[in-house]
């Protein structure tokens, strides 16, 4: 697996290496004895953090709280420890011109939620043949993935949550209408975790086949050729059913209420090169030119209909929802394709190994952009010299200092958009009837065309003192232009308010180093440690494009339901740092229980003059920032004999996240209590009693984590056995981690997971549930 | 062997020309949309898309839109802050106070709503005028009058907006004065009310007619002093005269039957957008006003929202004894704890007041209750069962659950989606008939004025005529008639009583603003996002 970070590497891979590029090349068979290999684990999976809420005890002591009489652990009954095995077995060998590799996967993965988990297997074959003298390389490889699972609901935590915990999981004396014997509460935004989970089903299969072939030949030793195919077929299927019983999921009030959803996805992909490496002297030449030609087709269908006699079919029988008759069914289909052509060549020179350029561009059209911009060019270039061939420096084996840059282009997540299109919007009474009516979709933008990364690379690789330190140092300043965003316009001239067009730019800079460091290198004991760190910044330069622009400071994203829906929570302003988490101050809390707002602006006055909070963004400051001054991580690796030992430490510092449950929950408000659960963390403070986010819900979430630790033990094997190697390990991931943050998982949001919307990071959301820890026990054959 | 070589170099050349023409055919093929090459070809396609222009008016029956901003702003109806629900950013307790800010959603959604229907009418004048059928002139007619519609309402929320008539122009447009988009309004209106249909059956249902072109010029006239500065009144009593007398409409017996779920009968309304709850969605009223567990009463298929509420003092305008004469009976009132006596004025179909039941006729519990208060302050007086009561103890942030009478206005329909299938009234002829009385009223024709205003109490049942008409019962008499029917901002700035204080609690996080009449804040200011979008758009005065 190659890792390619830099622009200039990325460059050549097109719009697919926009985010950088990993190369995984699957095993092939080596010529000899067949080996036989078989891996597995049995791994269990458990709720490591979630957030804190009060026991029923502490509910029962708040004033105005609504005792049901029972004591549930909510979060307890909707989770559970989850049990996964993993196998793995794989044969490869061949001859001469043959080699062969067939491998077999399992996984049975239970969820910790309830009712989720799959059940995947996975078959590979991959098949290389030589031919014609060894002039001709022809490889097959085919794969079958299929993959039964059982959604559960993400509901249930967050209702979980929520839940007053003196309220019973069933009903002890069930009413009219029965929720199928789960207790259930006529209150806004709740429903009964476990009933949720239990009571609704939601199914899904997958399968996925990919073929590939490609062959090559050999013209001579300096020139080649080859092509390249292959195909992709992904199928998605999901039904889902809630029973006549089930408050949550429409059942109840929908009388049973069933979905089926597909989907079908081809991706072809064809692709032909030349390469020819040519030496003169000390200087050694390789080209390659190339085509590629890629095709998306995706289609499917949605229906969804209640109003069942029984519930026995579940999502079986559609046909059964009285639904369809009285038009109150949801059915639609779709079809839409895509297609990439690029065009792509590259020249690398290498002076003695001392000096090092490699020359590349990729031009690549893709059908979603207007009729003129559909192509964009996309350069790079990199040159390396190594110091260590030019000077001699005691202990330093290797320096080598890079300089790239490459641009890289992004296409739009959606076809069509460049194109006028026309769709059934609602009905129109017509005469008596209603009849389709039918109008524009979107705004056309024939002018869309690619959203491009130009980055600026500046490195160092070096291996020191004497072969004990290696490392790399890397600056690196990255400039994303021509965003592909939506903007408000004009209605009129234009049909409908927002555009998709490209607009503003982004610069994002930074420093990378890695550093490894053999701390001791004996022949029975071995100690590695390897750090890195990293630092971003950002700089919003730009948000506008033409007379058409965002401001020069807009807010986004929003706080949600119930009651915050038009709180806004992040500052956008051009030519400052992205993730400015913005709000009021709160400097105490009145005797309503209101938190009590600095007023910044003064501007605004109550009846008797006084200044007060406005309720506007001149009263509202910077809380903290979304982005961390620094990302680090620290690896040790010890070798003992035949016993090895690793724990990788990685951790963030210097950001700040919204902490969405505390802004809707830490608080003793009649209805809050009256309602759901409260949340407790070290900042609770019985005095609050409203819902309204402010400074006191932003918190800094510094972290460092345990990622992994794994200790593993390597048998002697005596030669001649038909056992060639045996190792067992054992390994821990996540299993504790020190923050002072209290919510959910301190980790930095560089997007607003609600939406993805990159503009607005730094929020953990309600849909945060749970963090795990996962143990698992391994055992690793080989034949 | 020369033959040979011509073949090979035919087969590249044949290779060639397919790769030129294939494996670089960046073209998009469209599935599932249509696209101008392959629509707007027959005379079906030609009457889905006129339909296009009618079917954005399905907004008109959502929350956070034009009869919102319209409603929320007038002393009808408030949204209160609900503990933890319906803070929203502040922006219903802004509309509610008189501080309008640019940057509410609500204006903006407003504004895309008027726009959008005025830019669609723009885009199929312009493709009915391409076209030239036989069709065409009267299509174009009724376009022009929706589009005059669209932008009456503009005008009238927003004042001083840019008028565009030309699809094909890509100008960004700027403002005009107030007074030259009503001159603009007007004009098409005198063009096409000539070439309207006259008819009312299920040909023009719906759809823009003579008469409903009559009752925006009439409105126009009505409110022409607030608009320009010069009073129209006797423009304003012609055209609702000729409504009256040449018009096919007549007013209906039963007032709520004008608002029934089979409201399509009525011979009363004028212009209604007919929803429909599996052909036309969009009416929301019964998810938007009713409590949470108010599911149960009528066995809907989702929870309302527990939103929409009345102000108090509006809902006692009904059964005040004084200010309303009629007959006395039992009537709820206050914190709806045992009946009150008052008048039992017929139009309290208006409301949901009083004790809720289940659909099988049991109590129905409310059991997210605050504490228990009796005198209603600071938690709910009668405990449990839900009871709405026309008390509304404060805006933010403790407004309780079970406060405000709800709108009842529209029936609600029993296992009813969120998706109600009553036509929405736009325009009825017992506002034209309160209209032409307040004409004749300002022209000093009182006793005529009188008359009308007794007609529609005498239609609205348990009351007794007046015996004089003043300005204010006048205009109480059209705030009981037209409740929720976007009038009352309208009627609140024509009146002079826009900028009073009501519901003067001091429960409010601050009072309503207070503000003179002509005052800057009788328009909306125009929404930040428009600005953005359009340099040439200037602020409303008064605004920043």
């Amino acid at each position: 697996m190659d890792v390619l970070k830099d622009g200039s590497a990325a460059a050549i891979y097109g719009t697919r290496g926009s985010s950088g590029v990993i190369l995984v090349t699957t095993k092939s068979g080596k010529k000899g004895k067949a080996v036989v290999e078989y891996s597995g684990t049995a791994a269990t999976e458990n709720v490591a953090r979630t957030i804190q809420v009060m026991t029923a005890d502490e509910y029962r002591a708040l004033p105005g709280s609504n005792d049901l009489g029972s004591e549930t652990d909510w979060f307890d009954a909707v989770t559970r420890t989850g049990v996964s095995f993993v196998n793995n077995l794989s044969i490869s060998g061949g001859n001469e011109g043959t080699s062969y590799r067939m491998s077999l996967n399992s996984r049975n993965v239970e969820g910790v939620g309830l009712n989720s988990g799959f059940d995947q297997l996975n078959a590979r074959l991959n098949l290389t043949q030589r031919a014609l003298n060894d002039k001709a390389l022809f490889s097959v490889s085919i794969s079958n993935t299929t993959a039964d699972r059982q959604f559960g609901n993400d509901n249930s935590f967050r209702y979980a949550i929520i839940t007053n915990p003196t309220l019973p999981i069933y009903d002890p004396k069930p009413q009219s209408p029965n929720f199928g014997g789960y207790s259930e509460r006529d209150i806004f935004d709740w429903y009964n975790p476990v009933s949720i989970v239990e009571q609704n089903k939601n199914d899904g299969r997958e399968s996925r086949l990919l073929a590939s072939i490609r062959g090559e030949y050999n013209f001579s030793s300096k020139f080649k050729a080859a092509v390249f195919y292959a195909s992709q077929r992904e199928t998605f299927w999901n039904g889902t059913y809630s029973p006549k019983t089930a408050k949550y999921g429409g059942g109840f009030g929908r009388n049973g209420l069933a979905s089926i959803r597909n989907n079908e996805s081809l991706n072809d992909l064809f692709e032909a090169t030349v390469n020819y490496d040519e030496t003169v002297g000390k200087l050694g030449m390789s080209f390659l030119g190339g085509y590629s030609y890629q095709e998306f087709f995706n289609q499917g269908d949605f229906s969804q209909a209640g109003n069942f006699l029984t519930d026995a079919f579940t999502y079986n029988n559609l046909g059964a929802a009285l639904d369809f008759a009285n038009g109150l069914a949801n059915v639609f289909s779709y079809a839409n394709e895509n297609k990439l052509v690029a065009f792509f060549g590259r020249a690398n020179f290498n002076f003695d190994d001392t000096y090092l350029l490699s020359i590349s561009s990729r031009y690549e059209g893709s059908s979603r952009f207007g009729e003129n911009n559909k192509w964009g060019l996309f350069p790079a270039v990199s040159a390396g010299v190594n110091l260590a061939n030019l000077v001699d420096i005691t202990g330093v084996s290797a320096m080598k200092l890079r300089a790239s840059f490459g641009r890289t282009g992004t296409q739009p997540g959606e076809s069509y958009i460049s194109l006028l299109r026309f769709a059934r919007q609602g009905n129109f009474f017509y005469n008596g009837n209603f009849i389709p009516s039918y109008g524009p979709v979107s705004n056309e933008n024939p002018d869309l065309s690619w959203e491009t990364k130009d980055e600026f690379n500046l490195g160092l690789d070096f291996v020191i003192l004497n072969n004990k330190l290696d490392g790399s140092i890397d600056y690196f300043t990255r400039v994303t232009s021509g965003m592909i965003l939506p903007i408000n316009v004009p209605v009129p001239p234009n049909l409908f308010p927002t555009t998709l067009l490209n607009i503003g730019e982004v610069e994002n800079s930074g420093l990378e180093v890695l550093l490894n460091y053999k701390a001791i290198d004996k022949s029975d004991f071995k100690w590695n440690v390897g750090v890195n760190f990293s630092t971003l910044a950002t700089n919003l330069r730009s948000l506008s494009a033409g007379d058409l622009s965002f401001g020069a400071v807009n807010y986004r994203s929003n706080f949600g339901s119930p009651g915050q829906n038009l709180t806004q929570l992040i500052r956008v302003q051009e030519n400052g740092p992205l993730g400015q988490i913005w709000g009021p101050i709160q400097t105490g809390v009145d005797e309503k229980g209101a938190p009590i707002l600095k007023v910044i602006d003064g501007t605004a006055k109550d009846a008797n003059g006084k200044p007060v909070y406005c309720n506007c963004d001149k009263d509202r400051a910077q809380l903290g920032t979304a982005y961390p001054t620094i990302n680090f991580g620290i690896n040790n690796n010890f070798n003992y004999k035949n016993w090895d030992l690793n724990f990788f430490f990685r951790g963030s510092l210097g950001h700040s996240l919204i902490n969405s449950y505390r802004g809707f929950y830490e608080n003793t408000e009649s209805t809050t209590v009256q309602n759901w659960n409260v949340v407790k963390t070290k900042y609770f403070d019985p005095n609050i009693k409203k819902a309204e986010y402010n400074s006191s819900h932003v918190e800094k979430a510094d972290f460092v984590i345990l990622d992994n630790a794994t200790i593993g033990y390597n048998f002697n094997v005596k030669q001649g056995k038909s056992v060639g190697k045996i190792r067992t390990f054992l390994s821990v991931q996540t299993p504790f981690m020190f923050t002072g943050y209290t919510g959910v998982d301190p980790a930095v949001r560089y997007q607003d997971p609600d939406n993805g919307d990159p503009l607005a990071p730094g929020i953990e959301r309600r849909a945060t549930y749970f963090t795990t820890k996962i143990t698992t026990l391994g055992l690793n054959l080989s034949f | 062997m020369k033959k040979t070589l011509n073949i090979k170099y035919f087969l590249i050349g044949l290779g060639l020309t397919y790769f030129a023409s294939s494996c670089v055919d960046l073209e998009e093929k469209v599935y599932s949309q249509v696209t101008s090459d392959n629509f707007f070809q027959t005379d079906e396609e030609f009457i889905s898309a006129l339909g296009g222009a009618y079917s954005s008016l399905s907004k008109l029956g959502n929350h956070s839109g034009l009869w919102s901003i319209n409603e929320i702003s007038s002393d009808e109806i408030v949204v209160s802050h609900k503990g933890g629900d319906w803070f929203d950013g502040g922006v219903l307790l802004q509309l509610h106070q008189h501080e309008f800010q640019k940057d509410n959603p609500f204006l903006n959604n407003s504004w895309n709503f008027l726009f959008g229907g005025i830019n669609t009418c723009n885009r199929l004048i312009y493709s009915f005028e391409q076209l030239n059928n036989a069709n065409s002139p009267s299509y174009i007619a009724e376009l022009r009058a929706l589009r005059a519609l669209y932008y009456y309402w503009a005008m009238d929320a927003f004042g001083n907006v840019p008028i565009v008539t030309d699809f094909t122009s890509t100008d960004k447009p700027s403002n005009s004065s107030r007074k030259v988009v009503y001159d603009f309004i007007l004009k098409e209106l005198n063009e096409i009310i000539p070439l309207l249909p006259i008819k009312k059956d299920g040909t023009t249902y719906g759809r823009m007619t003579k008469w409903s072109a009559l009752v925006i010029r009439m409105k126009m006239y009505l409110n022409a002093e607030v608009y320009t500065g010069t009073p129209q009144w006797a423009l304003a009593a012609a055209d609702a005269a000729t409504i009256i007398n040449t018009g096919p409409y007549t007013l209906n017996p039963s007032y709520a039957a004008n608002f029934a779920i089979n409201n399509a009968g009525s011979p009363e309304n004028i212009f209604v957008y007919p929803y429909d709850k599996v052909f036309a969605g969009g009416f929301n009223w019964v998810m938007m006003t009713n409590h949470i567990v108010s599911q149960a009463t009528y066995n809907l298929t989702s929870q309302p929202w527990n939103g929409y509420q009345t102000v108090e003092e509006f809902y006692n305008s009904y059964i005040d004894p004084v200010k309303n004469p009629g007959t006395q009976g039992p009537v709820w009132k206050g914190l709806a704890l045992e009946r009150s006596t008052g008048t039992v004025d017929g139009r309290l179909s208006n409301f949901i007041v009083g004790p809720q039941k289940r659909a099988d006729g049991s109590v129905l519990v409310d059991p997210g209750v605050e504490v228990t208060d009796p005198t209603g302050l600071k938690g709910d007086p009668n405990g449990a069962p839900l009871t709405f009561m026309p008390f509304l103890n404060e805006i933010s942030p403790g407004g309780l659950r079970q406060a405000g009478a709800r709108i009842g206005k529209y029936e609600f329909e029993k296992g009813g989606t969120n998706n109600m299938s009553n036509d929405f009234v736009i325009f009825r002829l017992s506002d034209v008939i309160l209209s032409l009385a307040e004409a004749n009223f300002r022209l000093g024709k009182t006793a005529e004025a009188l008359a009308l205003v007794n007609q529609i109490r005498a239609r609205a049942g348990g009351l007794q005529p007046f015996t004089t008409l003043t300005a204010d019962n006048l205009y109480a008499e059209r705030g009981r008639e037209l409740y929720v029917e976007m009038t009352r901002r309208q009627d609140q700035i024509r009146f002079k009583k826009y900028g009073e204080a009501w519901w003067p609690f001091a429960g409010m996080n601050r009072p309503k603003k207070v503000h003179a009449p002509g005052s800057f804040l009788e328009i909306f200011p125009i929404p930040n996002p428009q600005l953005l979008a359009n340099t040439n758009l200037k602020q409303n005065p008064g605004y920043n």
